[in-house]
């Protein structure tokens, strides 16, 4: 069952189309690792399902809820990082995700579990404009994590973060259907890193999807249109390759 | 780094349309006063550019002051914020060059600011004392005096900008400093002579009680200590950080 | 979300901003220059107040002509730039809370912070009133009967400008900007309050209060009633108006 789907989703700021007829199916329970290079539209996707930017034409449900009638509870299920952490400088750890626990309306001890989850119990006092940038990045997933929502948008969340870090995040990030039953899109540019955690893969190249499937069926896909299918970082430059010589070509 | 460079670092910064903007306004107080006061001011005995820099320019002069200061904070601001000024630290450019090309887009902007707001009171005098001439000796030499006597305003403000990475520090300390100055008696020359409080002159007014020369020449001599004294302050500033 | 705890929510946010500080500055550098000057007071140049009716209109009348509404300029901006400096506003808008509620709890912040520095006038007001009634050995204070009401309708008369100022802040992205646009606004309040245009100028109106006051103090100087028609609607209808504005600017902001 999916429970996000979008139908001919488009966003367009002026001449430039940031998203172009976008249809997106992603299965709950499932990790869904949204790939595309720089600029591809993978963040106004994820803002258009957060009420952040309105689509210029198309739609989309999550859980069965549609925008923007049903942006409030939409929200209460999504727990979201989106391009750069958000935080407020002058707060403690603590005090960020307590402002959001209490719009939330979580128990208290959901602050403490996002903060171990993350691994910033021991700077939980600490104000956030004092954080590295590891930790605003931990901060910003805490924020996402708090209260365990059913459905997580994660854009880009082992930025920043050291070698130890992203290992940690992406084992915690690949355990969380397994833990409490959520749906996670995750963005990321390691494409190593999306191998190993996502269940399904959707490739965006300048705001147009150019697959949508498990990996093996990637892996066929390539094969097929006789690309490498040895790794999925050699697929994905092989495909983008392929869509941007086709434009050029159109051009 | 040429003049040309300075200016383009400030391009879509919203700099250069601010002034003009403020210039306008400042220019609506002289039109809208004589529009609604127009019998109460052409009954007036005297010149007539006299007569709408009595009845405005102190508050013109507060505009442009204001101006002045969101501006150079934001030419700082605009160095500080995406970090520019550390680049700016590493080529081979002096600090001080720097900081004068700045003065010196500021100045050219107050010039223009006050060239608008002229051409409104010509527009006044034009529209509302129809017979008398217009003396554009007397327009240019109250110009000058008034270009003159605000550019201690300029430059201390843009030293506090350049002292401050934080613009709301330097923003709070120029608001602080123009109202607090505006609100102190007017008893006392020293006090007049100062930055912040230079700008409320008037050609007129110091030509009647003999200052004209004191004003150009302290306002002149103001520009240049606070010049060598940021001088100072870069070179204790790079030895320091 | 009930709305009183989203504006302890918003209340929390300005925690260690030092905002204090800046409700602090104003009142200390209108209070300080009184004391100084408080000889002068007693000369009243043939207007008939009495002296200690003159250091408290006097005292006053820079901070309702200009600190208060600066105050709620830097306020305003200080409470945009608290969310924008680390895309707060970001995580607050994909949050399950409704926009116009968000804007309004921070408005109602906004307008403590003033309530806040009126309390700290009133404090100022006693400190150097006593202060110079020592200096001089003539009786400056005033009675808090009479001053807590005036202080309080000073404040009352600042809603509408703090409306406006609010407005301003979220339609001018460039917070310097935002501030200039709030500061040449104040300038012409002494203009306007000798015109019949001073209704729209909502900047005025606690200058407008402060010459009834001192209409009631110096007899047959100034109006001594408020004349409250069409003040109010006026300014009940701005106040509307720049909050209508600011709720729907905020409801798109991140667009």
């Amino acid at each position: 069952m999916n429970i996000i789907e979008t139908k001919n989703l488009t966003k367009a700021y002026g001449d430039f189309t940031a998203v172009s007829n976008l249809n997106l199916h992603i299965r709950k329970g499932s990790v869904y690792g949204f790939l595309g290079p720089n600029g591809a539209g993978k963040s106004t996707t994820m803002k258009m399902f957060l009420g952040l930017t309105r689509p210029t034409d198309g739609a989309f449900h999550i859980n069965k809820k549609r925008f923007p009638q049903n942006r409030v509870e939409i929200l209460k299920e999504i727990g979201s990082f989106i391009e750069t952490p958000a935080f407020y400088g002058n707060l403690t750890g603590t005090e960020n995700l307590e402002l959001i626990r209490k719009i939330l309306g979580l128990p208290k001890d959901s602050v403490d579990d996002a903060l171990e989850l993350t691994g910033l119990q021991e700077f939980k006092n600490r104000l956030a404009k004092r954080y590295s940038l590891g930790m605003k990045q931990r901060l910003g997933l805490a924020g996402a994590l708090i209260g365990r929502p059913p459905i997580l948008f994660l854009d880009e969340p082992t930025n920043g973060l050291d070698p130890v870090g992203i290992h940690e995040i992406r084992t915690m990030i690949k355990s969380l259907p397994g833990k409490y039953d959520c749906t996670v899109l995750v963005s990321s540019h390691l494409l190593p890193e999306i191998e190993l955690m996502a269940d399904d893969i959707g490739i965006l190249n300048h705001g147009h999807l150019l697959f949508e499937g498990t990996l093996d069926d990637l892996k066929f896909h390539a094969h097929d249109m006789g690309m490498p299918d040895d790794n999925l970082e050699e697929t994905f430059l092989a495909m983008i390759d392929a869509d941007n010589q086709k434009r050029r070509d159109r051009r | 780094m040429s003049f040309g460079m300075e200016l383009k670092k400030f391009r879509r910064t919203g700099y250069f349309p601010a002034f003009p903007a403020g210039a306008a306004a400042a220019s609506a107080f002289p039109i809208l006063n004589m529009a609604v006061r127009t019998e109460v001011y052409t009954g007036l005995p005297g010149n007539p550019l006299d007569i709408l820099l009595d009845a405005s320019w102190q508050m013109m002069a507060m505009l442009n002051i204001l101006l002045i200061v969101c501006g150079t904070c934001m030419m700082y601001h605009t160095e500080y914020a995406e970090n520019g000024i550390q680049k700016m630290e590493v080529l081979p450019v002096r600090q001080i060059s720097l900081f004068l090309r700045k003065f010196l887009i500021s100045a050219i902007m107050a010039a223009l600011v006050i060239l608008i707001e002229f051409s409104a009171f010509t527009f006044c005098i034009l529209w509302w004392f129809p017979h008398t001439g217009i003396d554009f000796k007397e327009l240019l030499s109250h110009w000058g005096f008034e270009l003159v006597v605000l550019l201690p305003t300029i430059m201390v403000s843009l030293i506090i900008a350049s002292a401050c990475r934080n613009i709301w520090i330097s923003l709070g300390i120029g608001v602080i400093l123009v109202f607090t100055l505006s609100v102190l008696p007017k008893d006392y020359l020293f006090l007049d002579l100062c930055p912040y409080c230079s700008p409320y002159q008037l050609l007129t007014t110091a030509e009647q009680n003999g200052h004209a020369a004191l004003f150009l020449g302290v306002c002149i001599g103001e520009t240049t200590l606070a010049g060598i004294a940021e001088h100072i302050y870069l070179k204790i500033r790079r030895y320091f950080s | 979300m009930n709305f009183l705890s989203l504006t302890g929510i918003e209340l929390q946010k300005i925690r260690r901003s030092k905002i204090l500080l800046i409700l602090l500055a104003p009142v200390v550098i209108m209070w300080l220059p009184a004391i100084i000057n408080s000889e002068r007071i007693q000369d009243v140049q043939g207007i008939p107040i009495t002296p200690e009716h003159n250091f408290f209109i006097q005292g006053f009348m820079g901070m309702v002509w200009f600190m208060i509404p600066a105050t709620l300029i830097i306020c305003t901006v200080l409470l945009i730039q608290i969310e924008q400096t680390n895309h707060g506003m970001k995580k607050m808008l994909t949050l399950p809370i409704n926009r116009g509620k968000l804007c309004l709890a921070k408005f109602t912040v906004l307008l403590l912070l003033p309530a806040v520095q009126m309390v700290m006038s009133a404090a100022a007001y006693y400190g150097s009133a006593f202060l110079s009634s020592k200096l001089h050995g003539y009786d400056y204070v005033l009675p808090p009967g009479y001053i807590f009401p005036c202080i309080g309708k000073f404040y009352l008369a600042a809603l509408p400008a703090a409306a406006v100022f609010w407005m301003i802040a979220l339609l001018i992205q460039t917070p310097v900007f935002a501030v200039g646009t709030g500061l040449a606004l104040c300038v012409p309040s002494v203009l306007m309050i000798n015109t019949d245009y001073w209704l729209l100028h909502p900047m005025s109106y606690p200058f407008y209060v402060l010459m009834t006051e001192y209409g009631k103090a110096a007899k047959g100087l100034y109006a001594a009633e408020i004349d409250w028609f069409p003040w109010l609607p006026v300014a009940v209808m701005i106040t509307v108006v720049c909050l209508t504005v600011s709720c729907v600017r905020m409801s798109r902001y991140a667009e």
